[in-house]
């Protein structure tokens, strides 16, 4: 699904990441935990494709394909989505008109038809109601005024939307008390099969209880300085980052 | 300096057999006051950022019998359907297309002077007040009595074409009785080449009465378009104004909106689009003189190539108007590198117990925000195309009578794609 080569990238002059290698297979999650400031979001901006950054040695293949030249727009129509830490508000952007379009560019990329209003709502409807959310959200402008689990919601709606093959959470777990991260893991939990690819970004191992991961990689000062089961992120928890760093 | 184009035409003015003498004295004191100040120039605090070279360099001459139309107008070519319409060309009223709901007078302005003994007061806030009054044409004068509510909306529909330099000064008063209601709308519309359009409204909103008031500018991009609308509002009335623009090489329009009864609140809205070297501006002053009243001002604009915005509001609490609520916002979208925006929010509180706010932002689309859409699989076009009609959407929702929604919408869209 996801294979990622020697991956040496920055910002300006100040290199991050240092030569990443990440394979992931259709159907598996990996997990990348690291402190703050050890390039866990240069990675996934790199994967997603977001500007500015320089990307001197390495390569990113997704399907085989290498995307490093592919605009943001096509990696998404490809099946690549990220989950963001902070999902972006836009004022006076109608969540429903925004879902709508995005789904139906991916309809239309994939030569299907495209969904009309009524067909859009149904298909909508069942993903909230699987999100515990109610319909009020279509009516209101893309994240506006919605509270931090509000907005991851609508994230994950979004990811069953459109059903992508590779799905980026970055951070999926800040801002959310209990209840609201377990319905959202329950929620993408029921998303997995052998076909589709996860890639959890986190600080703690807090979010791995609920979304088990099947290989964990730490990532220290743009380096994967260690990769292994599940397990390894209860020894991050207990040990802390210090013991890996040289 | 003045212009001297005007001299030779107000003379015509008062030679105008078909204009009633009895109006002179008023026509000739405006214009001996216009005479004493002239035109503003950017000296003038409230006119710093809007040259004015083009009206005074423009020769203008007043609309003649001939620049009336040759034949009747189809007026359903400039959109908008189901309206009542009053039609006005190159300032001459065409009665015989217009007609209005049920329950609206409809008077001349000499009737409208007599039937208020001659007490109407003139406006004298800007010398373009004092130009409509000294040249004041196809005055109309509407009146809805005591209780009633009109549902059918009004259109005012002002018609510019020629190329001839030709300039109007259209007098609309608009009296909307005790506990009465009326929804208007003022469309500019028309090919006219260096046209100048100044008009003045003068409304009056009684006790417990409503009045919303939409307003479509989509005059040529040759065409001047001054607009002034002055209000007078009374205890619990209810003023609504709500402006799109787009058209015009020089647009200005000044409101002035007077609070005097308890109560009433005033809210003035507005979207301006503009492209090429067009210059918009929108300046207004909302007064409050009584107690529990409240404001809104509430102007967005979009600016495209080298055209350029000036948003100037005032709101001013005079010491009686404890309670008032108010507040002001002009959030503007610029989308080329080249355009400019002045934004002047301002207040002035003279009361102790107010809750007033104002607040002013301009700045280009948010790169994260097209990254966002783009991440969805939305192109980097269309993602700036939703992200400045979700800007918009605010104040094109509230055009919601008839079908001035989709009207609107469809020139947005056009707009957004040129």
């Amino acid at each position: 699904m996801l294979d990622i080569k020697n991956l040496y990238a920055g910002v300006d002059d100040k290199e991050i990441l240092k030569g990443i290698n990440l394979f992931i297979k259709p159907g598996e999650t990996h997990a990348v935990m690291g402190r703050n400031g050890s390039g866990k979001s240069t990675l996934s901006n790199l994967i997603t494709g977001k500007d500015g950054y320089n990307l001197s040695k390495g390569e990113i293949l997704y399907k085989n394909e290498s995307i490093i030249d592919w605009a943001p727009e096509k990696r998404a129509l490809e099946g690549i989505f990220m989950s963001f830490q902070y999902p972006v508000v836009m004022p006076g952007v109608n969540n429903t008109y925004f879902l709508k379009a995005a789904l139906n560019a991916k309809l239309k990329n994939e030569g299907k038809k495209e969904l009309d209003a009524a067909g859009f709502l149904k298909l909508v409807k069942k993903k909230l109601n699987d999100l515990d959310m109610d319909t009020s959200y279509l009516q209101r402008a893309v994240n506006e005024g919605f509270s931090g689990g509000e907005k991851k919601r609508n994230e994950i709606l979004q990811m069953l939307t459109l059903e992508p093959e590779l799905s980026i959470m970055d951070e999926t777990d800040s801002g959310l008390d209990i209840d609201a991260l377990k319905t959202i893991a329950s929620g993408i939990n029921r998303y997995r099969n052998p076909d589709r690819s996860f890639l959890v970004i986190t600080h703690y191992q807090r979010l791995l209880k609920y979304i088990e991961p099947d290989f964990v990689h730490v990532l220290i000062d743009g380096r994967i300085v260690k990769s292994g089961g599940k397990e390894l992120a209860l020894e991050l928890e207990k040990k802390g980052y210090q013991w890996l760093e040289s | 300096m003045i212009p001297t184009f005007f001299q030779p035409e107000f003379s015509k003015i008062i030679d105008r057999e078909y204009f009633s003498k009895k109006i002179h004295p008023i026509r000739e004191n405006a214009f001996k006051n216009f005479l004493k100040h002239g035109f503003p120039n950017r000296h003038w605090e409230d006119w710093k950022y809007t040259n004015l070279s083009k009206i005074k360099k423009g020769k203008f001459r007043l609309s003649e019998i001939k620049d009336a139309p040759k034949k009747d107008i189809d007026v359903s070519e400039f959109g908008l359907q189901n309206f009542h319409t009053i039609v006005i060309y190159n300032g001459h009223l065409q009665e015989n297309i217009s007609t209005i709901p049920e329950g609206i007078k409809i008077l001349s302005n000499l009737e409208y002077l007599e039937n208020n003994n001659w007490m109407v007061e003139q406006p004298v806030k800007s010398s373009f007040d004092l130009l409509n009054t000294a040249f004041m044409d196809s005055g109309i004068s509407l009146v809805v009595d005591e209780n009633k509510e009109i549902k059918e909306p009004l259109r005012i529909l002002f018609i510019s074409s020629g190329k001839e330099n030709i300039m109007v000064h259209p007098r609309i008063h608009l009296d909307v009785k005790k506990s009465s209601s009326l929804t208007v709308l003022e469309q500019h519309v028309g090919e006219s080449n260096d046209y100048l359009y100044n008009g003045s409204w003068i409304i009056n909103i009684e006790k417990n009465a409503n009045l919303n008031h939409f307003r479509i500018q989509n005059n040529s991009k040759e065409t001047i378009n001054i607009g002034n609308i002055h209000i007078r509002q009374n205890t619990s009335s209810n003023y609504i104004f709500n402006q799109f623009a787009l058209g015009g090489s020089l647009s200005r329009i000044n409101i002035y909106s007077d609070l005097i009864g308890n109560g009433a609140n005033c809210s003035l809205n507005g979207l301006n689009l503009s492209n090429g070297s067009q210059h918009m501006d929108s300046y207004m002053v909302t007064k409050h003189h009584e107690a529990h009243c409240s404001s809104s001002q509430n102007f967005k604009f979009i600016l495209k190539d080298h055209s350029s915005g000036v948003f100037s509001g005032r709101s001013i609490v005079n010491e009686k108007a404890q309670k008032t609520d108010s507040n002001q916002s002009n959030r503007n979208l610029l989308l080329s590198n080249n355009a400019i925006m002045n934004s002047n929010p301002q207040l002035e509180i003279f009361a102790d117990d107010v809750k007033c706010s104002h607040g002013s932002s301009t700045g280009a689309l948010e790169p994260e925000a097209i990254f966002y859409m783009q991440s969805r699989g939305i192109d980097k076009e269309s993602a700036k195309s939703l992200l400045v009609q979700g800007f918009a959407s605010e104040i094109i929702n509230e055009f919601k009578e008839n079908d001035m929604h989709e009207h609107i919408t469809f020139h947005f869209d056009k707009w957004i794609n040129i």
